[in-house]
C-alpha cells in the first residue's frame, strides 16, 4: 500500500517538475484573464484561434465580472473581463490605475412562453409594468393595444430572472431604470436585485429552461444565447419610436453614435433610429502601467499583443459566427487609441 | 523507534487537521468583520435581502431557514430508505451478488457530479411535482429535499453498512445460538455495536446536505424569502454564496462570507445536538 | 399464539419491508444513471479521450452539417486525474493517522478537538472551501489560478470522510486483536500498520473510496482555485481543466450542453473502475 502511493507521488511530482523545468527553457509565455460569462464563448472561440495562429495560450475563466475585477485587483491575471465598466469610485479602489477595452457588442433580449402568436411586441412602459409586477395578464389592455394583430391568451405572466450575479441583469436593469422612474425608485440597476416579482433561475440556460417550461412565463436573456436557440424574443419599441428586432445590426447601431473616448458608457435606450435598445459593450480590465509587482515585459508586451488582435477583423469577424455583434469603426479606434495609452516603466508599449 | 515516528505522525496529522479548521475560520472571520461591524448579531434575524449596491441590505435568516428546512427534510427521508438498504447489504444478503450490485449502484450515486443532480432535478422531478400538483412551478424546499436526499443516501449508506458487516460474527452467533431471531439480532446486537459507525454515517450524510450547493440552486427557486411551506420557494446559504459570490464586492462580499461562517457554526451546533440525544438514548 | 409465533413474524415482516424498501429506493437510484447512460453514450467514442473541448464554433458547425459532436474531454480528464490524485495524497495519509489518532486515544481532549473538526469540515459549502484555497494558494503561492489550489481545497473536503471511516472502522475492531499483537512482542508500530490498519481496510476504503467519489464531481471550488483551460497540462502551478469545470462550461453553452451527460458518464465510469479496483485491492491485502 506504501509502495503504491511512493510510487503515485513520486510520478506525480516529476511530472509538475518536468513541466515546469520545460517553461524555463522554453520560455513560453502563457496569459490569463477572468471575468464575465456574457463573452465566453466568444473568447473561447478567438483564443483558442490565437493559440493556433500565435502560439499563446490564454486561459480564460468566466468566473463573473465582480470575480474578474477582484483577480485583476489581486494581481494574479493578465486582464479582467467585465460588463459593466468600473465606476470612478471603483476604479479609485483598485491598486493601480486602469483601462477598459471593448472588445465586442450583444444585448439583452426578452424571451417568452406564448402559444401560437408571432412576435410580441412591447413599449418601454409596458415592459416596465411588467417586470414591476404591475400588469399580470397578458391579454391586459395595455398589451393588447400595441399587439393588435395577434390574439394574446388570459394567461398569468410569471417573470423569470437571474438568481446568479450577473452582468446580464445589469444592463438590463440598467435600461429599466432609464425608461422607468418607477423601477429606478423601487429596484435600481445593479448585477442582482431584488425582485417585485417572479421566479429565478440559474444562467442563461435556467432562464431559458424554465422559460420554455413555463406557460406564459417571460424573462431576459443574452442575445447571443437566444441566437444560437433561435428562441422567440420581443420585439421592443426604441427610444425613437421604432419597434426593433433584436439583430446583429441592431445591436451595432448604438455604438455608432458618439462614444467617450475612454469607452465607459452604457449604451441602452440608444437614441439612434435603428438602434436596439437594451444593447452593451464589453470590456477587458488592465492595468494601464504595466511594470507592477515584478511583472515582465514579455508578460505585458503579450497582453498588449494580444488585445490589439482582438480589434483586428480576424478576431471580429469571429464574433458574428458565434452571434455577438462586431465593434463599429468609431469604436475600434477609441479602443485602439486607449491601447496605445499602456505603458511599461513609462515607455509606451509596441 | 519507529514508535515514536507514529506517535509523532499521529500528533502531527491531528494538528494539521486543527490548524486547517483554525486557518478557515480565522479567514472566514476576517473577511466577515465589514458585516460584523456594520450589523452586528441583527444580521442572524433579519430577512431583508437587498443586492442592490446602491441600496444594500443584508439579513441572513431566509437562508438559514432555507437550510435547515431541506438538510433535515433530506434527512428525515434518507433514514428509513438507506438503513434498510445497509441492512441488506451488510447483514441479509452479505457477500452475495446481489449485495455487491447494490452496493455498487449505490457507489455510484456518490459519483454523480452535483450539477447533474441538479438538471436531472430541473428536468425530471421538477415537472413530476407539478404533474402531481404539489407546487405551482416545481421549485421549492421539497424537490430540493428529494434530490439531497438521494444525493446522501449513498454517504449513509456504504458507511453504515460497512459498519454493520463488520460486527464480529462471534457476538451475533452467541445470540443465534439463545434462539433470536435475525429481527432480535439486529436490534439487540447489530445495532448497538455498529451504532456509533452508523450514528457518525448520519452525521456526515447531513453534513453533506447542509453543504450542498449545486444541485440545491438549481431547485430551490432562489426566493430570498423564509419559506412559510414545505413546497414555498426558499434560498440556502450555500446556494446565495454560490450564486452571488461572482459577482459580489465591498459589503455583500462580506455578508456572503458571514452566512459561510453561519453556515460554519450551524453545522457546530446540529452535530453537538446529535451527540448529545445520542448520548441521552443510550444512558 | 405464542411468544415464539410472534416473534418469528415480526422477524419475517421485518426482513421483507427490508427488502421491499431497498427495491422501491433502487428504481430512482437506477433511473439516474439509466437515463445518464442513454443522454450520454452516443458521445463516447475514440476522440472523447483523446481530444480537448470543443469550441462553441465547432460544435456548432458539426451541428448544422449534421456531423455528430467534436473534440472530447481530454483536458478535462488529465485535469481531473491530477488533481484528485494530489488531493488524495495529500488527504489520505493525513485523514488515516488522524483516523488511527482518534480511534487510539479516543477520549482525549485533542481527539474530541479533531473529531468536532472533522465534522464540521464536513459541512462546509464547497464553494467556501474555494475560497480559502483562492486566500490561501491562488494568492499568496502561486501567483494565480493553479491546479494546486483545487488540489487543497478538495483535499480538505476528503479530510472528514476518511477521518471518520477511519476511526470507526478501528474502532470495530475486537481489542483482542491488538492485544495479541502487543502480547506477542509486537511493537505499537508494528501493530498498527501491519495489524490494525490491514484488518479495517474495508471500511477505511470505502471512506477513501467514497471522498475521491464526491470531490471528482465536484465544480464549485474549482472555479475558483484551477479556473479551467483549453489544453491538456500537467503543471501544478498553472490553471487547469477538470471533468466538473467542463461539465459547467457545457451547460452553459447552447451547443454544447448535450456533452455534459458523456462527461457525467465519464465520471461515472471512473468511479466504478475506482471501486472495483479498490475491492480487488482490499481483498488482496486481506490475504496476504
Amino acid at each position: 500500500m506504501k509502495k503504491i502511493f511512493i510510487i503515485i507521488a513520486l510520478t506525480v511530482a516529476l511530472l509538475s517538475c518536468g513541466n515546469s523545468t520545460q517553461k524555463n527553457s522554453t520560455q513560453k509565455i502563457g496569459l490569463t484573464g477572468a471575468g464575465a460569462t456574457f463573452p465566453l464563448p466568444f473568447y473561447n472561440l478567438a483564443f483558442k484561434t490565437y493559440n493556433k495562429s500565435h502560439g499563446t495560450l490564454v486561459t480564460y475563466g468566466g468566473i463573473g465580472s465582480g470575480g474578474g475585477i477582484r483577480s485583476l485587483k489581486d494581481k494574479i491575471v493578465d486582464f479582467g473581463a467585465s460588463d459593466a465598466y468600473l465606476s470612478d469610485k471603483k476604479m479609485g479602489q483598485m491598486p493601480f490605475p486602469i483601462v477598459h477595452v471593448p472588445t465586442c457588442m450583444g444585448a439583452v433580449v426578452v424571451a417568452y412562453n406564448i402559444e401560437g402568436i408571432g412576435e410580441l411586441h412591447l413599449t418601454p412602459e409596458v415592459l416596465s409594468d411588467i417586470f414591476l409586477g404591475n400588469i399580470t395578464k397578458w391579454n391586459d389592455n395595455k398589451i393588447a393595444d400595441i399587439n393588435t394583430n395577434i390574439k394574446l391568451p388570459e394567461l398569468p405572466i410569471t417573470v423569470v430572472y437571474r438568481s446568479d450575479g450577473s452582468g446580464t441583469t445589469y444592463v438590463f436593469s440598467d435600461y429599466l431604470s432609464k425608461i422607468s422612474n418607477d423601477w429606478k425608485e423601487k429596484v435600481g440597476c445593479a448585477k442582482s436585485l431584488r425582485w417585485p416579482t417572479g421566479i429565478a433561475a440559474k444562467g442563461n440556460p435556467g432562464v431559458a429552461g424554465t422559460i420554455a417550461q413555463t406557460k406564459g412565463a417571460i424573462g431576459y436573456i443574452g442575445s447571443e444565447y437566444a441566437f444560437s436557440l433561435n428562441i422567440p424574443v420581443a420585439v421592443l419599441q426604441n427610444k425613437s419610436g421604432n419597434y426593433i428586432k433584436p439583430s446583429l445590426e441592431s445591436i451595432s447601431a448604438p455604438a455608432s453614435a458618439a462614444i467617450p473616448a475612454d469607452t465607459r458608457v452604457m449604451l441602452t435606450n440608444s437614441p439612434a433610429k435603428d438602434a436596439y435598445p437594451i444593447a452593451c459593450f464589453t470590456w477587458i480590465v488592465l492595468y494601464k502601467e504595466q511594470a507592477y509587482d515584478g511583472r515582465k515585459i514579455e508578460q505585458a508586451e503579450a497582453t498588449i499583443k494580444l488585445l490589439k488582435w482582438m480589434l483586428e477583423d480576424t478576431a471580429q469577424n469571429l464574433t458574428k459566427k458565434v452571434h455577438y455583434a462586431p465593434l463599429p469603426v468609431a469604436a475600434k479606434e477609441n479602443a485602439k487609441a486607449i491601447l496605445q495609452t499602456i505603458t511599461f516603466e513609462g515607455k509606451a508599449l509596441k | 523507534m519507529k514508535d515514536r515516528a507514529l506517535k509523532i505522525g499521529l500528533l502531527v496529522s491531528g494538528t494539521i487537521v486543527l490548524l486547517i479548521m483554525g486557518g478557515i475560520v480565522f479567514t472566514l472571520m476576517s473577511g466577515a468583520l465589514p458585516t460584523i461591524k456594520e450589523y452586528g448579531l441583527s444580521f442572524i434575524f433579519s430577512s431583508e435581502w437587498n443586492p442592490n449596491p446602491d441600496r444594500e441590505q443584508y439579513g441572513a435568516l431566509p437562508f438559514i431557514m432555507g437550510t435547515l428546512m431541506t438538510s433535515f427534510l433530506a434527512l428525515l427521508l434518507c433514514i428509513p430508505l438507506s438503513f434498510p438498504i445497509a441492512l441488506f447489504t451488510g447483514e441479509y444478503f452479505k457477500g452475495t451478488k446481489a449485495a455487491s450490485f447494490i452496493s455498487t449502484m449505490v457507489d455510484l450515486l456518490a459519483g454523480i457530479p452535483s450539477i447533474v443532480y441538479g438538471l436531472w432535478g430541473f428536468y425530471t422531478l421538477r415537472p413530476l411535482m407539478v404533474e402531481l400538483g404539489l407546487s405551482q412551478q416545481g421549485f421549492g424546499v421539497f424537490t430540493s429535499a428529494l434530490v439531497l436526499t438521494i444525493m446522501i443516501i449513498p454517504y449513509a449508506t456504504s458507511l453504515s453498512s460497512e459498519f454493520i458487516r463488520m460486527v464480529p460474527n462471534d457476538i451475533k452467533e452467541a445470540a443465534f445460538a439463545m434462539g433470536a431471531t435475525r429481527f432480535e439480532v439486529i436490534k439487540k446486537v447489530i445495532f448497538p455495536a455498529a451504532g456509533s459507525g452508523i450514528f457518525a454515517s448520519y452525521i456526515l450524510a447531513l453534513g453533506r446536505a447542509l453543504g450542498e450547493t449545486m444541485a440545491v440552486t438549481m431547485l430551490i427557486g432562489n426566493v430570498n424569502a423564509i419559506p412559510m411551506g414545505l413546497f414555498d420557494s426558499g434560498n440556502t446559504m450555500a446556494s446565495v454564496i454560490a450564486n452571488q459570490f461572482g459577482e459580489a464586492d465591498g459589503l455583500k462580499l462580506s455578508s456572503l462570507i458571514t452566512i459561510g461562517l453561519l453556515l460554519f457554526l450551524l453545522t457546530a451546533i446540529v452535530n453537538s445536538l446529535g451527540r448529545l440525544i445520542i448520548k441521552k438514548l443510550s444512558a | 399464539m405464542t411468544n415464539t409465533r410472534y416473534r418469528q413474524i415480526k422477524d419475517k415482516a421485518f426482513f421483507y419491508t427490508v427488502c421491499a424498501i431497498t427495491a422501491i429506493t433502487m428504481i430512482p437510484l437506477i433511473s439516474i444513471i439509466w437515463e445518464l447512460i442513454k443522454k450520454g453514450i452516443k458521445h463516447i467514442n475514440f476522440s472523447f479521450f483523446t481530444e480537448v473541448a470543443p469550441s462553441t464554433l465547432d460544435a456548432m458547425l458539426a451541428k448544422t452539417a449534421g456531423e455528430g459532436m467534436p473534440g472530447g474531454i481530454a483536458n478535462g480528464i488529465v485535469g481531473t486525474l491530477l488533481i484528485v490524485s494530489v488531493a488524495s495524497l495529500i488527504a489520505i495519509p493525513i485523514g488515516v493517522l488522524a483516523g488511527v489518532q482518534l480511534a487510539e486515544k479516543a477520549n482525549s481532549k485533542f481527539s474530541h478537538a479533531i473529531r468536532f473538526t472533522a465534522e464540521l469540515l464536513n459541512g462546509v459549502p464547497s464553494i467556501v472551501l474555494g475560497i480559502i484555497a483562492y486566500a490561501w494558494v491562488v494568492r499568496p503561492i502561486t501567483g494565480g489560478y493553479s491546479a494546486l489550489a483545487g488540489s487543497l481545497a478538495l483535499a480538505i473536503m476528503m479530510l472528514p470522510l476518511i477521518i471518520r471511516s477511519t476511526e470507526e472502522s478501528i474502532k470495530m475492531l475486537p481489542t483482542s486483536l491488538k492485544e495479541a499483537s502487543l502480547a506477542l512482542g509486537a511493537s505499537y508500530a508494528t501493530t498498527t500498520i501491519k495489524i490494525i490498519l490491514p484488518s479495517a481496510m474495508s471500511g477505511m476504503f470505502t471512506g477513501i473510496l467514497l471522498s475521491i467519489s464526491r470531490v471528482m464531481g465536484e465544480t464549485a471550488p474549482l472555479i475558483l482555485t484551477a479556473l479551467g483551460s483549453s489544453v491538456i497540462s500537467l503543471d501544478l502551478s498553472k490553471p487547469s481543466s477538470a471533468v466538473p469545470l467542463l461539465i459547467w462550461e457545457f451547460y452553459n453553452d447552447p451547443y454544447l450542453i448535450d456533452m455534459i451527460w458523456s462527461s457525467s458518464l465519464f465520471l461515472l465510469g471512473l468511479i466504478l473502475l475506482f471501486n472495483i479496483t479498490a475491492k480487488q485491492i482490499s481483498k488482496k491485502w486481506k490475504t496476504q
